[in-house]
């Protein structure tokens, strides 16, 4: 293919204008629009993935290498401090197994449901890709909706919460972290049960906003999830409360410690609002007896 | 075509559909990135260094179309703000036209017309975002992008170099 066009030819300068306006006009439609990706969107992460796969094994190589050499000046001076804290962790847990028995006893006797809503089943995952660009933090995972993996579904690491699935394709999934400009979590101080609202707003420390009563919060109080958001398990550790500089009270997240690699995903079946439960089950009603199966009986769950 | 004569060089299908494999390749690789010393280190201004050493023997309006869809390939893979990488590209592209060119950059000329690239995509990216979320952007997140593929600069010219001597049609790629 040999062009006839000049390289400042007209054609060349409207083909570009045109280019930049239609840019411009993607960017206006997202002005204070939620963030969304669309189908193209599933399909360019799915495209993607398995290069940032292949990248991956070579990169975290890397990364060990490099990290190896600082790990290793430190290594006597962390023995050290490392065999101070198990002789006091060992003492506490025999605390701790003490109590634990004494607390199940006691529910035994009251009939207390001690049963918790975080699944006990999880689906460990890779993450291949992070962004933590200028305005956005998110995480591409190896699992989508083939693993059971499901939309909102709670992403873990040793370290604690690090967000939830946003969006979803068949062998990916895109996980908002808590950090994230768009991130809302419903959390509770595990100290008092007081809730309040964990917004994210691109910095290391997102900020505790609607607290009813500031007393039930202080510097060093757990932070974990609510649950009252009906979309994620209460109980999952997300971090620490400190103090911002404008002394407002924000939350050190426990997953901002370390980079994130495995990762694992609660399948946690998110808790319906009545109307549309009975939705579901008018669904499932009319889907039976179209069908003339029982397949359909997950819209009970919770 | 002679010194008085007003036609442009012809413009080649190939270094066009080659150049653009490699910059989705590297816009594929946006969703990767390096974590080094408790900080993370995207790949996002990698593509930007192939838009730098894109060929000026490519055909003009196939560079174009392949210089936008990457971009919004990006955007795709990244789940970011959608146009606000094709328009980077677009406009890094449509800046430092490479078809205008009368000889590849020399190291001082590629170092400066780097700079310029990094400030005009930093400076997009802080309007675009602050258009659309109504905040100002994180800089450190860029500044760590920007040294990594500055880092990476001088690999990837002289690997071009290398390839270069050994293809017979080594003018059209320069």
């Amino acid at each position: 293919m040999r062009g006839r066009e000049g390289p400042n030819s007209g054609i060349t300068r409207l083909a570009l204008f045109i280019a930049l306006a239609i840019s411009c006009l993607l960017i206006s439609f997202q002005r204070n629009s939620e963030r969304h990706t669309s189908d193209l969107g599933i399909a360019a992460q799915e495209v993607a993935s398995p290069l940032a796969n292949i990248l991956a094994v070579p990169l975290r190589h890397f990364e060990g290498f490099l990290s190896g050499f600082i790990e290793r000046r430190r290594v006597f001076d962390d023995n050290i401090a490392l065999r101070e804290e198990v002789a006091i962790l060992r003492e506490r847990q025999a605390r701790y197994d003490n109590l634990a028995n004494k607390v199940a006893r006691y529910e035994a006797i009251l009939g207390v449901d001690t049963e918790t809503d975080i699944p006990l089943r999880k689906i460990a995952a890779r993450a291949i890709g992070e962004t933590d660009g200028p305005f956005l933090r998110s995480l591409l995972l190896n699992v989508g909706s083939r693993d059971g993996v499901m939309m909102g579904n709670p992403v873990m690491s040793t370290e604690g919460f690090i967000g939830h699935v946003i969006n979803l394709g068949p062998n990916t999934a895109r996980v908002l972290r808590v950090s994230d400009l768009n991130s809302r979590i419903a959390v509770a101080s595990a100290k008092s049960g007081a809730p309040a609202i964990l917004a994210g707003d691109n910095t290391p420390l997102p900020k505790l906003s609607f607290i009813n009563q500031p007393d039930d919060w202080g510097i060093g109080d757990r932070v974990i999830t609510s649950g009252d958001d009906g979309f994620l398990p209460r109980g999952l550790n997300v971090g620490q409360v400190v103090k911002g500089k404008a002394g407002d009270l924000r939350v050190r997240l426990s997953s901002q410690t370390s980079p994130v690699d495995w990762v694992w995903v609660s399948p946690y079946k998110r808790i319906l609002a009545p109307v549309e439960t009975l939705e579901e089950n008018n669904q499932s009603a009319t889907a039976q007896d179209d069908e003339g199966t029982q397949v359909i009986e997950a819209s009970n769950a919770p | 075509m002679n010194y008085l004569s007003s036609r442009s060089p012809i413009k080649k299908a190939r270094p066009a559909l080659i150049a653009g494999a490699v910059l989705f390749l590297t816009s594929a690789m946006t969703i990767s990135g390096l974590n080094l010393f408790d900080s993370r280190f995207g790949f996002e201004f990698l593509p930007l260094l192939v838009l730098v050493i894109w060929p000026r023997h490519a055909n003009t309006p196939l560079s174009l179309g392949l210089v936008w869809l990457a971009g919004l390939f990006t955007e795709w893979a990244t789940g970011d703000i959608t146009g606000q990488w094709s328009l980077i590209y677009v406009l890094v592209w449509g800046v430092f036209r490479p078809e205008m060119r009368g000889a590849p950059f020399a190291p001082l000329g590629l170092v400066f017309v780097w700079g310029l690239i990094c400030l005009v995509t930093t400076l997009v990216l802080f309007l675009t975002g602050y258009f659309v979320y109504g905040i100002l952007p994180d800089l450190w997140p860029i500044g760590r992008q920007i040294s990594l593929a500055t880092l990476t600069l001088p690999l990837i010219v002289l690997l071009r170099r290398a390839i270069l001597r050994r293809l017979k049609d080594y003018d059209d790629w320069g």
